[in-house]
């Protein structure tokens, strides 16, 4: 295991998860939902499958943004604008 | 029990849930939403921490990023309160500090900061000294340092073997993580809070919305 990560503190000092980050989006976007539908639900019998469609939906939006970005600066922009190397 | 006739802001409720993210929920009867939005927010706030450490909440080093997450309310000030005063230290000279004398000059120049890897924090009585300008029997400025109050003083010293700071500074996407979770737990309680605030946009009880008000 990591020497970093042994040594860890909760709270104090930050997760040494850099390798992994974008895994953290997932509970964000959960906490994100739960905290919304809380207050925006109308049929609370409906409140766990809100929570997790719009979970889902976060989700799907943050990669697809995260893909279209690639794609505008991999691939557009450099055939756009080579750059001399 | 709370007011929620319509056409009203329910101020009470509205300040609960500024004390405590859901409570104004809780005050209003509205228990599983209360809870469930506490839950929301808390969790971001905490799970914002245990991702960036407790340097994501710093007032005087990311001011408007603070704002946001001020939105959570009193938990947010005391987090950073502990950060200010318990974790971060002055970069004294240890030297200046071992004499037991520092000037409140200097001292006014510095602010205190979080540690690096090879500091430790340690924590000594001082004594203040207040320089004033005074002229000598030749007319020469002279400075004398007049003896303030005595107090107790955080500075970042050398760590030894085994030792090091209280805490450490998250950079890079860490930082940037956990500073989001946090600050978007400041904002989603700022719906939490005008939901409270404005009763007349929840139900009167139970747990089901008035049909067609609101999405």
């Amino acid at each position: 295991m990591n020497p970093l990560t042994l040594a860890w503190r909760p709270f104090l000092d930050p997760l040494n998860l850099d390798h992994a980050w974008y895994l953290l989006l997932v509970p964000m976007s959960f906490f994100l939902a739960m905290g919304y539908k809380a207050v925006r639900t109308v049929d609370m019998n409906r409140y766990w499958s809100q929570v997790a469609i719009f979970t889902f939906q976060m989700v799907i939006g943050l990669i697809g943004l995260g893909a279209g970005f690639f794609v505008v600066v991999r691939i557009l922009l450099p055939a756009l604008a080579p750059m001399d190397r | 029990m709370p007011e929620t006739s319509d056409n009203q802001m329910n101020f009470t409720a509205g300040i609960l849930a500024l004390l405590l993210p859901g409570a104004g929920h809780l005050y209003l009867r509205q228990t599983r939403r209360g809870v469930l939005a506490g839950v929301g927010v808390l969790g971001l706030f905490l799970g914002g921490l245990l991702i960036g450490g407790i340097d994501v909440v710093d007032r005087k080093e990311d001011r408007w990023w603070f704002l946001g997450q001020a939105l959570v309310g009193p938990l947010t000030f005391a987090v950073d309160y502990y950060h200010q005063n318990m974790l971060k230290a002055y970069p004294l000279d240890p030297a200046e500090v071992a004499s037991g004398r520092v000037r409140a000059d200097r001292l006014a120049q510095l602010s205190r900061r979080t540690l690096m890897p090879g500091e430790k924090r340690v924590v000594k009585q001082v004594q203040i000294f207040t320089p004033t300008r005074e002229t000598d029997a030749q007319g020469h400025p002279t400075e004398r340092l007049a003896p303030g109050r005595s107090v107790k003083i955080a500075y970042a010293a050398p760590a030894g073997a085994g030792e090091g700071p209280p805490n450490t500074k998250s950079i890079g996407r860490m930082n940037e993580l956990g500073m989001l979770s946090v600050t978007i737990a400041g904002m989603l309680n700022f719906i939490v809070i005008l939901d409270a605030l404005f009763p007349t946009l929840l139900p009167p009880s139970g747990s089901v919305r008035p049909a067609g008000g609101r999405p």
